[in-house]
């Protein structure tokens, strides 16, 4: 027990710095940026006939950082700031804290990254090992060949592709705003409503991504079957189920890395289904508030993708020495 | 004292009698290839978007000419594809929009494949130091999402020409291939002919290519290929979004293009919509006939004979 905490811990602490570096990286590039936005938003403080210091006790709640004084201190200004889970004042959205609007849009994300994930991982993993068993007949080519081209189609095709044809050619589903005219809370119309805005968004999602586990999935029992062990635990008359659990155990190791990893990557990959289906969540505010040069909000959506993989991150190396006891071996020594 | 010596000697003379004589690399795959008529259809396709790519924009002017009558039309005989919101024809847009693809996408893929697997293949053999230093880099360019990392970069650089996006692609992306060829790797050095080799004494050099790179070799292949293909997707995408500037010539512009003046709600001018998503789709379909098609070159296990 005590060995599982301490590499929890060591992971958190390097989870951790990761969260500092990147930090550091958006508060160079927002400083570095070409037209200085924060030096623009004092200059034009002054031109409107604030005192410097009201323009600049009025920057500093936009970015977190005053526009002038040495680079140490505007970073140890803007830390301290994070430190205490402020991301600074939207610019497009005059008054609202990017925290909020950050943590809105990421509960958006969270639902169907979810949804979307868990979907094309139970299908990836199932017709994979299908696809493997039957390698050499037509059903695993047609599976293997439909799992690549899927895994080939971008999101935004995938997405674009259903928008025209099930929102605008034949309305069944809506894509603008979820909370619309409906009272939010636990009631029925509320949630029809959001079952009826995610459907698509999770479905354009798992058809464009179940295709990768799937192929992974393949190529690793395929590797597997070919292993001494198999061929032993054959011989000695084990059943075929015995068997198939002895090569799914073996040949999942790969998928495991990728769907942890790919929970964090959605955070951010799914901008294009976001954008497509209008759909407001974390991805779609970064791209908007890149399109409005709103680097505060920027910098916090970019900051909450980052945590995110961070996070993911750590829970794939815990699981993976959970399921590869070769793994749990070879750390420990 | 002379076994030792003579050991190495003996081995090697064993290897060349026993060893068959190995057929090159480009015989297999014309063999392979030959077997599947859909293997064919997709080396030919990947060929005809190479040159179309190589020669494409020699075919037109620099600024392709416009017609303010036909605005979003269909097909017709002087425009095979129809034309876009400015009248220009669309099958121009798309033959020059190719280069910057295919060049921007095969370097990047390329930049992955040879990072991802030599770090890779390295972290995990040795473990210890070398492994912890070399995953803590790659863990740092995972955790910067690739994706959102380039949305972020596009304020500050403008991606003007394929070689530069190329190069980012490239840079911010082997660190999912680095960590899927160390995990695999991690399970070969346990296996028997791995422990054999070390037990051997044989060189770090000498086992990471003459005894781990062919078990991996199957897996960074296919990664180069569908490299190609993500990539060709993430720089589309970019310029799908729109926080690049139009002035590039890529598929991803028309996309945004058409997308922003309503193809998706009225349907007039599908095809300025479809003729660069429909080029993506063939072009993915294409690789992965060939992916099937060096899956059965590398691994044996596969093959049907």
């Amino acid at each position: 027990m005590p060995k599982a905490v301490r590499q929890l811990a060591g992971h958190l602490l390097r989870g951790l710095v990761m969260v500092w570096i990147v930090t550091t990286f958006t508060f160079v590039l927002v400083h570095e940026m070409p037209g200085n936005p924060v030096q623009a938003q004092y200059e034009s403080l002054i031109e409107k006939g604030f005192s410097p210091d009201a323009a600049s006790r009025q920057v500093a709640v936009t970015y977190g950082f005053v526009p002038h004084g040495s680079l140490w201190s505007q970073y140890g200004h803007y830390l301290s700031r994070l430190l205490h889970f402020d991301l600074g004042k939207s610019v497009s959205a005059q008054g609202v804290s990017v925290a909020k609007e950050v943590a809105s849009a990421a509960k958006w994300t969270i639902g169907l990254v979810l949804a979307g994930v868990v979907l094309s991982f139970a299908l990836g993993v199932v017709l994979g090992v299908v696809a493997a068993m039957r390698r050499n007949s037509r059903l695993g080519d047609g599976l293997s060949i439909a799992g690549s081209l899927l895994h080939g189609v971008p999101q935004y095709v995938m997405a674009l592709v259903l928008v025209t044809l099930l929102t605008v050619k034949w309305p069944l589903f809506s894509t603008g705003d979820v909370n619309g005219l409906i009272q939010p809370g636990f009631n029925v119309a509320y949630i029809a409503s959001i079952i009826s805005h995610a459907v698509l968004p999770a479905t354009a999602f798992a058809l464009s991504s179940f295709g990768g586990y799937l192929l992974t999935m393949k190529s690793s029992v395929v590797s597997v079957l070919g292993d001494d062990f198999i061929l032993a635990a054959e011989l000695r008359g084990l059943s075929p189920g015995l068997v198939f659990r002895y090569i799914s155990r073996n040949a999942i190791l790969p998928l495991f890395t990728v769907l942890a990893l790919s929970f964090g990557f959605m955070f951010g990959g799914a901008v294009f289904i976001e954008s497509a289906f209008n759909y407001p969540g974390m991805g779609a505010l970064l791209v908007s508030s890149i399109g409005q040069r709103d680097y505060s909000e920027m910098s916090g959506a970019f900051l909450l993708i980052t945590v995110a993989v961070i996070l993911a991150n750590i829970v794939a190396d815990l699981l993976y020495t959970v399921v590869d006891p070769r793994v749990r071996r070879a750390s420990g020594t | 004292m002379s076994t030792t010596l003579d050991l190495p000697t003996i081995g090697n003379r064993a290897d060349a009698v026993v060893t068959p004589r190995r057929r090159g690399f480009w015989h297999n795959l014309w063999r392979v290839l030959r077997r599947k008529p859909t293997r064919m259809a997709g080396a030919f396709v990947v060929v005809v978007f190479v040159v179309i790519g190589i020669i494409g924009p020699w075919l037109y002017p620099a600024n392709l000419p416009t017609d303010s009558n036909l605005i979003l039309s269909g097909p017709s005989l002087a425009h095979p594809l129809g034309t876009d919101f400015q009248g220009a024809d669309v099958l121009a847009l798309l033959v020059t929009g190719t280069r910057y693809v295919l060049v921007a996408a095969a370097l990047a893929a390329l930049l992955t494949v040879v990072l991802g697997a030599a770090i890779g293949l390295y972290a995990g053999y040795r473990r210890g130091l070398a492994d912890s230093s070399l995953m803590r880099i790659t863990d740092f360019v995972l955790t910067i999402p690739g994706f959102p990392l380039l949305l972020v970069l596009s304020t500050v650089w403008k991606f003007g020409s394929a070689l530069q996006m190329g190069l980012v692609l490239g840079i911010t992306g082997w660190g999912g291939l680095a960590r899927s060829v160390r995990s695999q790797t991690l399970s070969l050095r346990e296996r028997g002919f791995v422990e054999a080799a070390r037990g051997l004494g044989l060189s770090t050099p000498h086992v990471i290519r003459r005894e781990l790179l062919p078990n991996i070799a199957p897996y960074v292949a296919m990664n180069l290929l569908i490299g190609v293909t993500t990539f060709i997707y993430s720089q589309v995408g970019l310029f799908y979004l729109g926080v690049l500037p139009f002035k590039a010539e890529n598929w991803g512009v028309m996309i945004f293009l058409a997308v922003n003046n309503g193809v998706t709600q009225t349907g007039s001018g599908l095809f300025y919509l479809l003729a660069p998503l429909l080029s993506i789709l063939l072009l993915t379909l294409a690789v992965v006939l060939l992916v099937d098609a060096m899956d059965e070159v590398f691994n044996p296990r596969l093959r049907e004979d």
